[in-house]
């Protein structure tokens, strides 16, 4: 009657840990805003009479090469700028990404208040007069305005310094500064900045009826229209091309310059291709109208006057039919020619580049729409500019619903947060089980909790799956491109292996070092993402450089050789679980020897140390010839390479070690333990000399944590032997029984 | 009498018996040491590749016996640990003695029967890699080819090492050309050759040097401080020999001094340097030393000139270069294409057209061309060419070791399933 009384409790308890799970692997929460569900719903319909920022979130634009949600340029910078994926109010509350980007492009005075800045250190908060504990690590750009003089001088003088040379102070003061100008460069996205006030250069007279006007005109497109009649006048009559015609010469010199320098201050790429255009490349606003320079502006003091007149005059003459022709003959024949050059380019912007594209017009209707609050037309705009760049560009946005629902979905975060639970279970289950007598069959709680961490890990494995695959989906490549999505799947691949270990083997050591490794991945995963230095534009799916550009060895050699460090990984783990049950059994004079636990830890190891040296050496073994395809050698004893090869000659010697009997439980345990030493070596610490043609993700700031780990290592082995140490030095006094 | 039947050698007891010293060899722990020991080789040469390079590390620790390592000043005690010389065994030794070391385990442990079949696939594997690399480090050569736009290329110049070239360029028409290699310039001594009209008598050589122009009034010291002839002795230089730098950024600037013999009768004592970006450059530096390119030397009637410029290959066939693409993804610095467009013209006035990019080189009679440097607005491309005539054995190495792991591995993963599975049903 009790024994029922109990085991219907326990099952109560379980399926409640299982269902809360499930909430928290596949519905929305505080932290994430979209469930697993909404991948396979439609788009939300928006409340009639509220600003629908949803859809605005998924209008389509280029940045860092790449077609996104512009969801994602949100989250992306304020990663950068801040660490996280939402902002801050002046009064500290979180505010959505998408809602702190519309802020920063059309009303940015409001967004100026918000606190988007991460500033920790105690030198650069001191530059800006601040202490952290009285002012917090968050600012907002008006707090560091008045210092942004000042910032930029300190950030030039550090960036003078060699890398080996800069200082924490140094990198981190680059960084805020970085961080200053990608905002600036997303507030004039789609506003230039500001008019020079006055120009000595430029006839202002002639000028100021031009420009825009807050008061008389619409909107800024009005002052490109009156550019645009300018130059189809020109157009029209190349004679009117020449040095003496200031009336229309030099308003159009101005112009040309200021929109193609507004080109430096835009972050990313609003306007699809034009209609027609093949292999078209996405434009910024004053690409779209004069094109972009061919050279540095630098470069223009070395124009010759009369040649680059009469060349843009015989260009702009030439049929609509030959220009493009000649400008692209000019650009490949005459690269160091800056007076050709740049004519090609006034010629494009006088003659090639006709009207104004429709979604400039439209995003300011969007701007308008927003300062005033007026719900429908901001709706209307976003639909319009949505609908016209699905017409223009249909084959770049195949992924953008996808990866909008996925930044929201946070899968990660999702299942670091799983996997830490996990490992709990896993250790009260332990505890329960490691108070029962020897003998005594394993109660009920410890065996519900473990069954209950396998179902867990099955669903948080879900999720994680979910994230990698949908991360190839949207990159359309293998899961592994760099070192944060390695990280991704070295702690995916352990888990996996884990989850099937423990399918055959409910001891819950594998759950709990799956768990373990899982969450200690997506840790350093998301360390590695807000490490500026290797993910400076904060998007973790940047393009692959030229060299790595290759799906196939992508998907053979960079999976195994990950593969290979995964389980490496594991049994080093699974070797720390050893230690430290055999030091528990120790302390607590545990009747149970624990020797059937020993020999299925002792047989796990070993068989996960088969699978890392053949995934080790098959990987590498693939990287050499990969290396041979490309390089025309096999082996170059490059940094990276060597570090692999210490993987598969370290695993080999355990397994040696192994067979020729020399090393036994603690042993193979401390071999495999010295083997994350060994891993977290080859995986970081290569990156860090900087040497080598792997050496694409360089970082030094990892530094400590990489000792920090390489020393808890060692200790866990010292550990490992501190039993023996001890009964060999206190052998000798009498046993007190 | 019947002959006693003879026992096979491909039983163990008996290759034991008849190899019976070859078993101490075979030893496990020799193995197990060897291989810590690898360990240590490697990771203090990747560590040394900061402080010399690629190179340097390959030629200190790789490529020889032994290496002598110096614990870095900036680690942790440093200081005190600097000077110590730590002998580190090098890549020949551990390579050659981990070979042995497999061999005599083939010979006297492993039992040559198919359950055992993956092992023995594995480690012949292994010898084969260690072989391969082995014979590629002693036979690989690196070169580079560098091609202007619309220009043609049929030599490769060598990355390191140069050669003393005398060109007669008399007629318009054709040069005559007679080069001294580096191993002579480094044997120094007397040199002559049925071609030159001179005998060359090779002073002084380095792989690297610093030099400057001293006003006229001083006297160079040093290796030029003999040399009366040509430019070195019109722009005054004074060379001081440096070692050789071995890094991948490393300019080295190779020097050789040598007297022109006519007959018994000294001609002058001369000079060259060689820049390790091309001889062209010179011009540029200092318009005095422009001619470092090619010094004249008149004899005979006839118009010779003297360099000092990295070793050539010259190939039966050429390369022309059509155009170079450099494209960058929109918005970024991250290049997605470095290409160049080329055509081959090879002998029997057989030429076809080629594309050079990442990932896919050219191969062409046992060298392979790709794509290393590019200079978008110079409009030239510089190929890398490796010939590497053992490329074929680590690939037949890697499909034996993969077989063999395979092999091996299923039949561990089969037991331990079935065995789990069987004790977890027992238990419920």
């Amino acid at each position: 009657m009790k024994e029922k009384k109990k085991s219907t409790r326990l099952r109560i308890l379980s399926w409640s840990l299982v269902l809360c799970g499930l909430y928290f692997v596949f519905l929305p929460n505080k932290y994430t805003s979209s469930s697993f569900f909404d991948f396979f719903k439609g788009e939300p319909v928006g409340v009639e009479d509220s600003i629908n920022l949803d859809a605005f979130s998924r209008i389509p634009v280029l940045r860092g090469g790449r077609v996104k949600p512009i969801d994602s340029v949100a989250r992306n910078t304020l990663l950068v700028l801040r660490n996280k994926r939402t902002a801050l109010d002046s009064n500290g509350t979180k505010v959505p990404a998408i809602k702190w980007l519309a802020d920063l492009l059309f009303t940015p005075e409001r967004a100026d208040a918000h606190k988007t800045f991460l500033i920790d250190h105690d030198q650069v908060l001191g530059l800006i007069g601040k202490k952290l504990a009285s002012d917090g690590k968050y600012f907002s750009y008006l707090e560091l305005e008045p210092f942004v003089e000042e910032i930029e001088k300190s950030a030039q003088d550090a960036s003078k310094l060699e890398r080996e040379e800069r200082n924490y102070f140094h990198q981190n003061i680059i960084e805020l500064y970085h961080g200053l100008v990608l905002y600036r460069n997303l507030k004039t996205t789609l506003a230039p900045p500001p008019h020079a006030p006055s120009s000595a250069v430029h006839d202002h007279s002639r000028l100021s009826p031009l420009f825009y006007n807050a008061e008389t005109d619409s909107g800024r497109s009005d002052e490109y229209k009156r550019f645009r009649k300018l130059t189809a006048d020109l157009a029209n009559n190349p004679d009117k091309v020449r040095m003496g015609n200031k009336e229309a010469m030099g308003p159009l010199m101005y112009f040309i310059d200021y929109y193609a320098r507004y080109n430096l201050y835009a972050e990313f790429f609003p306007l699809p291709p034009e209609f027609g255009e093949s292999g078209g490349k996405w434009r910024k606003i004053g690409e779209s109208l004069v094109g972009t320079e061919p050279l540095e502006s630098k470069e223009k003091a070395k124009i010759d006057p009369a040649r680059f007149i009469s060349t843009v005059q015989a260009l702009v003459a030439s049929s609509d039919a030959d220009l493009p022709d000649q400008i692209k003959s000019i650009r490949q024949n005459l690269k160091m020619d800056p007076s050709a050059l740049f004519a090609a380019q006034y010629a494009e912007a006088i003659k090639l580049r006709k009207g104004i594209d429709p979604i400039i017009g439209n995003y300011e209707q969007l701007e308008n729409a927003y300062q005033t609050g007026d719900a429908q037309t901001f709706n209307e705009s976003v639909e319009k500019i949505r609908a016209e760049i699905s017409k223009r560009a249909e084959a770049d946005i195949s992924t953008i619903a996808f990866e909008k629902t996925y930044n929201g979905y946070e899968p990660f975060y999702r299942s670091s947060i799983g996997y830490l639970w996990i490992f709990l279970i896993a250790c009260v289950s332990w505890l329960i089980s490691a108070y029962l007598k020897p003998g005594q069959a394993q109660s009920g709680a410890a065996k519900a909790l473990l069954n209950c961490a396998y179902l867990l890990t099955g669903l948080v494995l879900i999720a994680h799956t979910f994230g990698l695959v949908g991360r190839m989906y949207i990159e359309g490549r293998p899961p592994v491109t760099n070192l944060y999505s390695s990280a991704l799947f070295i702690s995916w691949g352990a888990v996996v292996l884990c989850f099937l270990t423990e399918k055959f083997l409910r001891l819950g050591i594998a759950s709990a070092m799956g768990s373990l490794i899982g969450f200690g991945g997506l840790v350093v995963a998301h360390n590695l993402s807000i490490d500026s230095s290797l993910n400076p534009s904060g998007d973790t799916m940047e393009m692959m450089r030229a060299v790595l550009d290759s799906n196939f060895w992508l998907a053979t050699h960079v999976v195994t050789i990950t593969i290979g460090y995964s389980t490496t990984f594991l049994a080093g783990f699974l070797g720390i679980a050893y230690v430290f049950s055999m030091l528990f059994r120790k302390l607590t004079r545990s009747k149970n020897k624990g020797k059937d636990l020993d020999r299925t830890l002792v047989s796990m190891i070993f068989g996960i140390t088969c699978f890392s040296l053949f995934f080790s050496l098959v990987g590498t073994v693939l990287g050499g010839i990969w290396a041979d395809q490309s390089w025309g050698r096999f082996w170059g004893w490059d940094a990276k390479e060597n570090g692999a090869l210490l993987i598969v000659i370290w695993n080999a010697i355990i397994l040696h070690a192994r067979w020729a009997g020399i090393a036994k439980v603690r042993g193979l345990s401390a071999l495999a333990i010295f083997g994350n030493v060994v891993t977290a070596w080859s995986y970081f610490g290569t990156n860090m000399l900087g040497v080598g043609l792997h050496s694409y993700g360089f970082m030094d700031k990892a530094f400590v944590p990489l000792m920090a780990f390489i020393g808890s290592q060692l200790a866990i082995i010292g550990l490992a032997y501190l039993p023996a140490l001890f009964s060999l030095f206190f052998k000798a006094s009498p046993k007190t029984a | 009498m019947p002959e006693k039947p003879k026992k096979s050698i491909s039983s163990l007891s008996e290759r034991r018996k008849r190899f019976a010293w070859l078993i101490p060899f075979a030893n496990l722990r020799i193995t197990l040491t060897l291989l810590s020991f690898s360990m240590i080789l490697i990771f203090v040469a990747t560590l040394e590749q900061v402080r010399i390079g690629i190179r340097g590390a390959q030629a200190e620790f790789f490529e020889s016996m032994y290496g002598i390592w110096h614990y870095p000043e900036q680690f942790w005690g440093g200081e005190l640990l600097n000077p110590l010389p730590i002998p580190i065994p090098g890549g020949y030794l551990l390579g050659g003695l981990l070979i042995l070391n497999l061999l005599a385990a083939f010979i006297t442990r492993f039992q040559w029967t198919g359950k055992k079949m993956g092992i023995q696939f594995i480690h012949l594997g292994i010898i084969m890699l260690l072989v391969g690399q082995l014979a590629t480090q002693a036979m690989q050569e690196e070169s580079r080819m560098q091609i202007n736009k619309g220009e043609s290329k049929n030599y490769l110049e060598r990355f390191h090492g140069v050669e003393l070239a005398f060109i007669d360029v008399t007629d318009a028409q054709t040069e005559r050309v007679v080069a001294l290699p580096e191993a002579l310039l480094e044997q120094g001594g007397l040199h002559y050759s049925e071609d030159l009209p001179f005998k060359v008598r090779v002073l002084d050589f380095g792989p690297n040097c610093e030099f400057n122009s001293l006003p006229p009034a001083n006297k160079a010291k040093g290796p030029t401080a003999g040399v009366n002839r040509g430019v070195i002795q019109s722009a005054n230089l004074e060379i001081r020999p440096k070692p050789e730098d071995f890094s991948s950024e490393g300019m080295n600037f190779g020097y050789v001094v040598f007297e022109l013999l006519d007959g018994a009768e000294s001609m002058g004592t001369w000079a060259a340097i060689s820049h390790p970006a091309g001889n062209h450059w010179w011009a540029q530096i200092n318009p005095k030393m422009g001619d470092l390119a090619f010094q004249p030397i008149r004899t005979n009637g006839r118009l010779w000139g003297v360099t000092l410029r990295p070793e050539r290959e010259y190939l039966p066939y050429s390369i022309e270069l059509i155009g170079i693409a450099n494209e960058f993804y929109q918005g970024t610095d991250i290049p997605f294409n470095f290409e160049s467009e080329i055509v081959l013209n090879m002998e029997k006035n057989q030429s076809r057209r080629a594309l050079v990019y990442m990932n896919t080189p050219l191969r062409h009679e046992g060298k392979t061309f790709y794509q290393y440097q590019m200079n978008k607005s110079a409009d030239y491309t510089v190929f890398q060419v490796v010939r590497n005539p053992s490329w074929l054995v680590p690939y037949i190495a890697c499909i034996l070791v993969s077989i063999g792991l395979l092999w091996q591995f299923s039949f561990h993963l089969v037991r331990f399933l079935n065995k789990n599975s069987g004790a977890n049903r027992a238990t419920v």
